[in-house]
């Protein structure tokens, strides 16, 4: 892999089975195995043959209508979710917020649970410790709240919170997944203004975003996903004027449709 | 408003240290084992924290406390007691002998037991910690095994001081003195926590498919308990029966704790070779079943 590519993406598909059962049991699976019928599942394919590179330093939106597969792809990228076929290649190291409130325990404080996020992600105890008080201050905790319990805390704080960790973790790849709308209009001035120091300091960000601007304002690139294929690759307002037409007509320009 | 494909190369970040890592497709196929290892060791403080905080937010809102960890096996020692005694009274038990091998027993079978239980739970427990972060799952599982061997130590002392309450009241007890053999104890309790930890490893996996195995476990870990030396001596078993010793995976070990910590004996071969073998399959067993299987899991919960 060229040395310039902090994530090359090859012919990459996924797909799993989801089963249609209203609830997946031992009691159903044995009554099922006893009656000699099969499980019911629809094979899903979240990301069809998806080939892609990101250079370093840059700051890639993607764009695309529920269940295009973006999460999947983020997830994949990060490792969670394994590639059906295809591959991933991955330089550097990564932070997400792919589900908000990462791994947080509600009976704990929030300061533990910056711990436990901190040393899941692979740093190590004295790393986070000089963090922690960083990362308080930047999610704009009321005075002490970093003390008490998260399940005291407001959507809002919880939120905060939750990016605060993530882009402290001074990530060679940042991944987010609609991790923007957390906060009120000053915190997501703060947090533009996180993410522009963190392109100047040449890291890669990868940003699924449903609010337009966010894309147009912060991404150097952009793509378009649909039904888990790649639509358009390029200039964020160029993709993202495209995908707006395609959401008030209802049906990909025929230019896409070789792509 | 296609694009050209001439994105300028940035420069890289200064602190920026190459770190290549490669996804594959592998389902039900084991990934590279060392890097995973490797990975599982450099976050085992992630495991060691997580099973602290744990037990912290467990007894956070319990008045009690943490004296709920020593109240707790006394009192399961104490009913259990009631019922062997019960069931048979006027056995011949010298002294209070038969409720010391029934604490220590109980107490190094909810160590395993826990272990499992929790460890089975661990998975579907930490949903948002599994969807957000790429790590080695199966240090969630370790950190419930931890967890558990916290939660054992305190019965130690515990177990020590009916044993010499015990031979104060009821001077028939037998207590051992002093021997090298309270050497094996180390041994006892690595089996125990790395055969609870490789059989989390399996109930953990088949908990993410079917919801409903932690009910079955309850079951099972009860029927568990009535099929192991720990309400009943292990020498009572006659003939053919000895078998039930032998492919319970507790079984040895169960022997082998009430050899050492009641008559204070040195582990026969059988015990010995029998601990060992569990401990060895469990983890081997678990450990194929769990992670060639969790990178599904990111699906599934």
């Amino acid at each position: 892999m060229p040395n310039d590519l902090a994530i090359r993406i090859e012919e990459l598909s996924i797909t799993y089975k989801v089963s249609l059962e209203a609830k997946r049991t031992l009691k159903n699976a044995v009554m099922r195995a006893s009656l000699k019928q099969k499980e019911r599942t629809r094979t899903i394919e979240a990301v069809k043959s998806l080939t892609l590179d990101v250079p370093h330093g840059s700051v890639l939106g993607i764009v695309g209508s529920n269940g295009a597969g973006k999460s999947t792809l983020m997830r994949c990228i990060a490792g969670i979710l394994s590639p059906t076929e295809g591959r991933v290649i991955v330089n550097g190291k990564i932070s997400t917020l792919l589900a908000l409130g990462v791994g947080f325990n509600p009976a704990l404080s929030g300061r533990d649970n910056i711990i436990l996020g901190g040393l899941a992600s692979g740093l190590n105890m004295d790393e986070i410790s000089d963090k922690t008080d960083e990362i308080a201050e930047f999610a704009a905790l009321p005075d002490g709240f970093i003390d008490l319990p998260v399940r005291t805390y407001s959507s809002g704080m919880y939120g905060r919170l939750s990016f605060a960790v993530a882009v402290s973790m001074t990530p060679d790849i940042l991944l987010l997944d609609e991790a923007l709308s957390a906060g009120d209009a000053a915190f997501k001035e703060k947090s533009f203004e996180r993410m522009r120091q963190l392109c100047a300091e040449a890291r890669t960000i990868l940003i699924v975003s449903h609010a337009l601007a966010t894309v147009t304002d912060l991404c150097d690139t952009a793509i378009w996903m649909h039904k888990g294929s790649l639509v358009a690759k390029g200039k964020p307002e160029e993709i993202v004027d495209g995908y707006l037409k395609f959401l008030n007509v209802g049906s990909l320009p025929s230019s896409y449709e070789d792509m | 408003m296609a694009w050209d494909g001439t994105l300028t190369p940035m420069p890289v970040n200064e602190d920026f240290v190459p770190k290549i890592q490669v996804f594959e497709p592998h389902r039900a196929s084991l990934p590279p084992l060392i890097p995973y290892l490797k990975e599982f060791w450099t976050r085992r403080s992630f495991a060691l924290e997580l099973a602290r905080f744990t037990d912290k937010a467990e007894y956070l809102d319990s008045r009690l406390g943490k004296i709920w960890l020593v109240l707790n096996p006394l009192l399961l020692g104490f009913v259990y007691y009631l019922v062997v005694t019960i069931i048979r009274p006027g056995g011949k038990d010298p002294g209070l002998t038969r409720l010391d091998h029934l604490l220590i027993g109980l107490f190094t079978f909810y160590f395993a037991q826990n272990c499992v239980t929790a460890g089975a739970s661990s998975i579907t427990a930490g949903g948002r910690l599994i969807l957000n972060q790429a790590f080695p799952r199966a240090l969630l599982p370790f950190s419930s095994a931890i967890q558990s061997f916290q939660q054992f130590l305190p019965t130690i002392p515990v177990y020590i001081f009916v044993l010499v309450v015990g031979k104060w009241a009821y001077p028939t007890t037998i207590v051992p003195g002093w021997t090298w053999n309270f050497l094996w104890i180390p041994f006892i309790l690595i089996c125990t926590g790395l055969t609870g930890f490789g059989l989390a490893l399996v109930f953990a996996t088949l908990n993410v498919y079917f919801r409903d195995t932690n009910k079955l476990l309850t079951y099972i870990t009860r029927i568990w308990m009535y099929l192991s030396p720990v309400l009943w001596l292990p020498n009572t078993l006659r003939g053919s029966m000895k078998i039930l010793l032998y492919i319970n995976p507790l079984g040895p070990v169960l022997d082998a704790t009430s050899r050492v910590w009641v008559s204070g004996e040195s582990l026969n071969k059988l015990s010995f070779y029998g601990s060992i073998f569990w401990a060895l399959a469990s983890i081997m067993i678990g450990g194929y079943f769990f992670i060639s299987r969790e990178r599904d899991f990111a699906i599934r919960i």
